[in-house]
C-alpha cells in the first residue's frame, strides 16, 4: 500500500459520496471503485446513449465519453480508464487522455508508487506494452501478448508474446515455438512451444515462467533459463521474497504432484493437487493448497497437510506477518470457510474475501457475504453492519486501526476503527 | 482372433501422414505401456476382462447403424481395433497402427456414451476410447484440424485463436448491439461480486457474436446480476480433453474456474454447448481434484428453464409450426437434463414435435467428442454416419431443429445440408429472443 | 480315477474358486484404489438402481428392444447358477460329504434348466458363428469359455439319464464342472465376479456424477 503512513488514520469517519444521488441523476451507475486510501469513490455512469462519464465522488471528469470502462485508481490515488473518442480507444487518467489513440488498450497495471501507468496496446495490428503513453520499441513485431507485469518500482515490464507469426493450422511452426518472453520491448532469445504464469521477483531482477516443451513436457524457465528438470506438467512459479535466485513452483510427476525449488524436488509427499505455493514474509516457510487424496482439500505448511479436509476447494494460503500462522478461505457443502492453522474459525459464508491479519496474528479480518449483504468478520464472526458494498479492510502501519469503506444506505463511508474495537 | 475386415475411402490428414513418418516403434511402445500402467487402473483392467464379446453394444452406435451395420463400426471392434492389441502385443505396434488409432477414437467415435448405457455390464467404452486418444495424443497422432484447435486451446486459452483485446472489443460491441432492442442492457465486464459469472465457447465471439448479444438482452429482461471476464478464462470449451491433451485440458478449466472464484461469483452460467459442460462440470474438476466445480456451473439448459418456470422470462407469442429438438449427449445422457429441455421447447414452441428415441436414448448428431473439430478432410464420413439421425428428423416433419449445443449445431447444419432436408438450425436462445416478452418499459422510446 | 475327481479335486476347485475370485476381486479393488477417483464416484443408492434395472428382465429399455436375447439369457443365467445348487444330486453329496442339506429342486425341473442352459449355450455358439459382429471379436478363447460352461451341463444331462457309459460320464461331469469352477477367477468367465462392480460403476458415474440414468 502505497504511502500508507500519510493516510489519514485520525478521522474516524467521513462519508465521502451520496452514491444513492447517482442514481437518480444518471440513466445508469456502474459498479463502484475506490482509492487504495479509501478517499476516493467512482463509478462509471451512462449519461445517454453512447454518452459515458465516470462520477468521482460528488463530482464527475469533465468531459464524457463514447465508452468507459475498467476504472481503476492509481495507488497514488489518480483514477484511470480506459475510453474512446471517435472509435479510437486510450488510457484516460482523472479526466484526461493520453495523446496517442490505439486501435484497442487494455490490462491497466500499475508500478507500486501508482507514478507509471502501463497497459497492452494495440496500433494498426501491431501489439506492445506502453508506459506512461510511450509505447516500448520492439524488434520483433508483436502477433499477441497473453498477460503482462511491470516491477514494484515500474523499471522494469515482462509480458507473454507471441513473436512468430503463424499461419492456419501450422502444426510445425507451432511445436518449434512462437511464444516468448518480452522484457522492457526485448524478447528472450528462443521461443517456445507455449509459455505460463509469468512472475517477477520483487526487486525485478529475474522473471520466471512456465514453458511447454512439446506436447507434454513441462518445465520452468530463469531469465531464460531453464531448469534441467522437465515435468509431466508445471503451475507458475514462485520467487523467494528475500532472495530472487529461490523459485518454487508445483511439479507434475508420475501421475502425483509436487513442490520444487530450483528445479529440485523439496516436499517429499505427492498430492492428488497441489496449488498456489506461497511464502511467509520472511521466506522460511511454504505453503500450498493441497489434495492429499481427491476430492479433500486441505493447507499444508512445508510439506504436512493439516488434517482437517474441505469436499469442494481451497483458495491460496496467507501467512500472517511473523509467518507463524497460516489462513485460508476453503469450500465445503456449499459454504465457504474461515480456516487458520487447520481449524475452521466461526460461522461460514456466502463468500468470504482474502484474509487479513492482525499484527500480533490475534484477529483475522475479512469482508464476508451473507444473505446478499456484505459484512466485517472477525475470526469468522460478524463484527459491523451490513453494508451494499464493502472492500477489504486495511490495517494501520501501527496496527493499531482498521480502515473499513463502504456503502451503507447508499452513502460511501471511510471508516477508522481501533483495532481493539473490533 | 482375425484382423477386422475395414473398407475405407482414403483420407489424407496432413499432421496423422507426417506423424506416421515420424514415430519410432521405441517412442509407441514407451508411451503405451506408459500410460497403460501408470494413468490407467482398476477401471480399464476390469472392463477389459469383464467384456464377453456379447456385440450388444453394436446396437446402440450410430456410427454402426448408419453405415449398414458395418462390423468395423461396432464400439466393441473399436477396442478389439486398438486396445485389444495394445495390450495383447504389450505396446509393440507399428506407426501405421497408431494412426488407425487416431482414425478409430478421434475421427469414428463421439464419445458419445450410449453404448455404454446398453452395455450390460456398463462398461463405459468411451472411456476406452479416450485412453486410446490419451495414447495418440501423446505420441502426436492427432487430426490435424483437431490439434490446431488443442494449440489454440493451449496458446490463448479458447478454442478459435481469439486474442485478448479481441475478445473484450466484440462484447462491447455486442452489448451496443443488445441495446438496439433494450437500450439499457449493459454486459457487465468484470463485475465482481455478481450472482453469475457467463461464459461461451470461442466460436461464439468468433463467428457468432449475435449469441452474446441476446444473452445481454436475455439477461437484462429477467433483470439478473451478471458478469463476463475480460480476461482469459472465459472460454469454458475444451478440445484438449478430446484429443487427449489432458495437462492442457486441465490448464483451461483451471483458470475458467478460477476465474469465476476471482469474480465471486456464485454461480457459472455457461451458454449452449455440451463438451463444453461435461469439460467444465465433469472431466476437467475430476483430473484437478474437484468432485464438482468449486463454483458450481449451470448449463443453459437449466438456465433458461429456471427463468421460463419461476416466470423471470414470460413468453409473449410461442413460435408456430413443428420444431423439434436434437438431445445433446452431454448434457442430456450425461447429465439429465432432458426434462428441462422438453420443458423450455413446449414452453417457446407451438408444436414441439418430440424426437424417436429422445431423452438420453437419443443419437448423437455425430459432430460431438470432437469429431466435428477433426475438419474437413473427415467430414465425408462423418455426414454419412449421421443417416440415421437425418432420418429421425425427417420423421419429425419440423420446419426447424433447435441445438442447445454449438457442437450439435454444426453437426446439424451438416446433416440439414448433406441430407437435404430443408429444415432450419437454430440455438434455443434464439427461438427465445424471437418469443419472450419485453417490458414496455425495457423497450426503445419511440422517436 | 473317481475317487479322485470327486475327492481331492474338488477340494482344489473350491479352494481355487473361492481363494481365486477373493484373490480377483481384491486385486481388481486395490488397483481400482490405486486410480484414486473411483471411489469417491461410487453411491450406494445409485449402485443399486442400476443393479435393480439391469438384473430384473425387461426394466431397461435396451432389453425392450431385444425380446429374444433378454430371454434367452435370462433363462440361461438363472438356470445356470439355481440348477446346480439345488439338483438333488449334488446336495446328497454335500449331505453324505458335510452332513449339510438344504432344499431342492424337483429332478423334473433341474433337468429342464440344464436343457436350457444347454440351450442358451448354442444360443450363444450360433451368435458367435452368424452375428457378423460377435464372430469378428470371438477367438479360440470364446469357444473354449462356452465349451467350458455347456460341458458339465451336457455330461450331467447324460450322467442323469444314464445314456451311455455312466461312470466315465459321471468322471466327465465333475471333471468339467470342477475346470468350469477353477476357470471362473481366471478367465473371462470372471464377469460372474465383476458384474456387480462394473455396474454399481456405471451406474454411480452415471446417477451420483452425472445427474442422469443408465437404463
Amino acid at each position: 500500500m502505497f504511502n500508507i503512513e500519510s493516510w489519514d488514520w485520525e478521522s474516524k469517519e467521513k462519508m465521502l459520496a451520496d452514491t444513492a444521488k447517482w442514481k437518480d441523476k444518471f440513466e445508469d451507475v456502474w459498479e463502484p471503485y475506490i482509492s487504495q486510501d479509501g478517499e476516493k469513490i467512482a463509478s462509471i455512469v451512462k449519461i445517454g446513449e453512447g454518452e459515458h462519464n465516470i462520477a468521482v465522488n460528488e463530482g464527475t471528469w469533465e468531459e464524457p465519453f463514447e465508452k468507459i470502462w475498467y476504472s481503476r485508481f492509481s495507488p497514488d490515488g489518480r483514477l484511470t480508464a480506459l475510453i474512446t473518442k471517435d472509435m479510437e480507444w486510450t488510457m484516460a487518467v482523472d479526466g484526461k487522455t493520453w495523446e496517442q489513440m490505439y486501435e484497442y488498450i487494455w490490462d491497466t497495471k500499475f508500478s507500486a508508487d501508482g507514478k507509471i501507468i502501463a497497459a497492452t496496446t494495440k496500433v494498426d495490428s501491431v501489439y506492445g506494452i506502453t508506459i506512461n503513453e510511450k509505447t516500448l520499441e520492439c524488434p520483433v513485431q508483436l502477433e499477441s501478448i497473453a498477460s503482462h507485469v511491470i516491477s514494484p518500482d515500474g523499471k522494469i515490464s515482462a509480458a507473454i508474446a507471441q513473436t512468430v507469426p503463424l499461419g492456419q493450422a501450422d502444426l510445425d511452426g507451432f511445436l518449434k515455438g512462437s511464444w516468448s518472453v518480452v522484457v522492457n520491448g526485448k524478447p528472450w532469445k528462443n521461443n517456445f512451444v507455449d509459455v505460463y504464469g509469468l512472475t517477477m521477483s520483487n526487486d525485478g531482477k529475474n522473471i520466471a515462467v512456465e514453458y511447454r516443451d512439446s506436447i507434454c513436457e513441462y518445465g520452468i524457465l530463469v531469465n531464460e533459463k531453464p531448469w534441467n528438470e522437465k515435468f509431466a506438467c508445471t503451475w507458475e512459479p514462485v520467487f523467494h521474497p528475500k532472495n530472487s535466485d529461490e523459485i518454487t513452483a508445483p511439479v507434475r510427476q508420475w501421475g502425483q504432484w509436487f513442490l520444487a525449488t530450483n528445479g529440485r524436488i523439496v516436499w517429499d509427499n505427492g498430492f492428488y493437487s497441489l496449488l498456489y505455493p506461497t511464502y511467509s514474509p520472511d521466506g522460511n516457510n511454504i505453503a500450498a493448497a493441497v489434495a492429499p487424496q481427491f476430492a479433500k482439500w486441505t493447507i499444508a505448511v512445508n510439506g504436512q497437510p493439516w488434517s482437517v479436509t474441505f469436499g469442494e476447494c481451497i483458495q491460496k494460503p496467507c501467512f500472517s506477518p511473523d509467518g507463524r500462522k497460516v489462513a485460508a478461505i476453503a469450500k465445503d457443502k456449499g459454504n465457504w470457510l474461515l480456516v487458520v492453522d487447520g481449524a475452521v474459525l466461526g460461522e461460514a459464508f456466502d463468500n468470504i474475501w482474502e484474509p487479513v491479519f492482525s499484527p500480533n496474528d490475534d484477529k483475522v479480518i475479512c469482508k464476508v457475504e451473507k444473505n446478499g449483504k456484505y459484512a466485517i468478520a472477525v475470526n469468522g464472526k460478524i463484527r459491523r453492519n451490513d453494508y451494499e458494498a464493502l472492500w477489504n479492510p486495511v490495517v494501520s502501519p501501527d496496527g493499531t486501526k482498521v480502515m473499513i469503506c463502504g456503502v451503507e444506505d447508499g452513502k460511501y463511508y471511510r471508516k477508522v476503527v481501533p483495532l481493539s474495537d473490533i | 482372433m482375425k484382423p477386422t475386415i475395414v473398407k475405407r475411402e482414403p483420407v489424407v490428414d496432413e499432421a496423422m501422414d507426417q506423424c506416421e513418418a515420424r514415430l519410432t516403434e521405441e517412442e509407441i511402445e514407451k508411451v503405451i505401456n506408459e500410460v497403460i500402467d501408470k494413468e490407467t487402473g482398476g477401471r480399464l483392467w476390469t472392463y477389459i476382462n469383464t467384456c464377453i464379446h456379447c456385440g450388444l453394444c453394436a446396437e446402440a452406435c450410430h456410427w454402426y447403424l448408419s453405415n449398414d451395420r458395418d462390423v468395423s463400426f461396432a464400439p466393441v471392434t473399436k477396442i478389439k481395433d486398438t486396445l485389444w492389441v495394445m495390450l495383447e502385443k504389450k505396446g509393440k505396434v507399428d506407426a501405421a497402427f497408431i494412426k488407425r488409432c487416431s482414425q478409430i477414437s478421434h475421427t469414428e467415435c463421439n464419445a458419445c456414451r450410449r453404448c455404454g448405457m446398453y452395455c450390460p455390464f456398463g462398461i463405459d467404452i468411451a472411456y476406452m476410447i479416450l485412453v486410446v486418444r490419451r495414447i495418440c495424443a501423446k505420441l502426436g497422432m492427432v487430426p490435424l484440424y483437431l490439434q490446431d484447435t488443442v494449440h489454440s486451446h493451449a496458446a490463448t486459452m479458447n478454442q478459435m485463436w481469439v486474442k485478448p483485446d479481441e475478445w473484450i472489443d466484440t462484447l462491447q460491441w455486442q452489448e451496443e448491439e443488445a441495446q438496439g432492442y433494450v437500450p439499457s442492457a449493459r454486459l457487465p465486464l468484470e463485475k465482481e461480486g455478481a450472482e453469475i459469472m457467463y461464459s461461451v465457447i470461442g466460436p461464439e465471439p468468433k463467428f457468432l457474436a449475435q449469441l452474446l448479444g441476446n444473452i445481454t438482452v436475455i439477461m437484462k429482461v429477467a433483470g439478473l446480476d451478471w458478469t463476463m471476464p475480460a480476461t482469459a478464462g472465459w472460454d469454458n470449451s475444451n478440445m484438449a480433453m478430446y484429443s487427449g491433451d489432458f495437462e492442457i485440458m486441465a490448464r483451461v478449466e483451471r483458470l475458467h474456474h478460477e476465474t469465476a472464484q476471482r469474480l465471486k461469483v456464485k454461480k457459472i452460467v455457461m451458454g449452449e454447448c455440451g463438451h463444453a459442460f461435461r469439460g467444465a462440470e465433469y472431466d476437467g474438476p475430476t483430473w484437478m481434484g474437484w468432485m464438482k466445480p468449486p463454483i458450481p456451473i449451470v448449463h443453459a439448459i437449466a438456465f433458461y428453464y429456471d427463468l421460463i418456470k419461476s416466470g423471470r422470462i414470460k413468453i409473449a407469442k410461442k413460435i408456430e409450426g413443428p420444431i423439434t429438438s436434437q438431445y445433446p449427449c452431454n448434457v442430456i445422457r450425461n447429465a439429465g437434463l432432458g426434462s428441462k429441455l422438453r420443458y423450455i421447447m413446449s414452453a417457446v414452441c407451438e408444436d414441439f414435435v418430440d424426437l424417436i428415441p429422445n431423452d438420453r436414448h437419443a443419437f448423437c448428431c455425430n459432430a460431438g467428442g470432437g469429431t466435428i473439430n477433426c475438419g474437413p478432410p473427415w467430414k465425408k464420413i462423418r455426414v454419412q454416419s449421421a443417416k440415421l439421425q437425418s432420418e429421425n428428423f425427417k420423421r419429425t416433419g419440423a420446419h426447424t431443429i433447435v441445438t442447445p449445443c454449438h457442437n450439435c449445431h454444426s453437426g446439424v447444419e451438416d446433416i440439414v445440408d448433406g441430407y437435404k432436408l430443408g429444415m432450419h438450425v437454430k440455438f434455443f436462445s434464439e427461438l427465445l429472443i424471437e418469443a419472450m416478452e419485453i417490458p414496455e418499459h425495457l423497450k426503445p422510446k419511440e422517436e | 480315477m473317481y475317487e479322485f475327481v470327486s475327492g481331492p479335486l474338488v477340494w482344489i476347485a473350491f479352494i481355487v474358486f473361492i481363494g481365486g475370485s477373493l484373490y480377483r476381486i481384491y486385486n481388481m479393488l486395490s488397483i481400482s484404489k490405486k486410480e484414486k477417483v473411483v471411489f469417491p464416484h461410487m453411491s450406494l443408492k445409485h449402485s443399486l438402481a442400476s443393479l435393480v434395472h439391469w438384473v430384473i428382465p425387461f426394466n431397461n429399455q435396451y432389453m425392450r428392444k431385444r425380446p429374444i436375447f433378454t430371454i434367452v439369457s435370462f433363462a440361461f443365467h438363472i438356470c445356470l447358477l439355481i440348477a446346480p445348487i439345488f439338483l438333488l444330486a449334488h446336495v446328497i453329496l454335500w449331505d453324505e460329504s458335510w452332513n449339510m442339506s438344504w432344499w431342492t429342486i424337483p429332478e423334473a425341473v433341474t433337468d429342464w434348466m440344464t436343457i436350457i442352459v444347454i440351450i442358451g449355450c448354442i444360443f450363444f455358439l450360433y451368435r458367435r458363428l452368424t452375428d457378423p459382429v460377435v464372430k469378428n471379436v470371438t477367438d479360440g478363447s470364446d469357444y473354449l469359455l462356452l465349451a467350458i460352461t455347456a460341458l458339465p451341463f451336457i455330461t450331467g444331462f447324460i450322467a442323469y439319464h444314464q445314456l451311455f457309459a455312466y461312470n466315465t460320464i459321471l468322471i466327465l461331469h465333475i471333471l468339467t464342472g470342477e475346470i468350469m469352477l477353477i476357470a471362473i477367477p481366471f478367465t473371462r468367465l470372471s464377469h460372474m465376479l465383476f458384474f456387480v462392480f462394473t455396474r454399481s460403476y456405471f451406474g454411480s458415474e452415471q446417477g451420483h456424477v452425472k445427474n442422469s440414468k443408465d437404463w
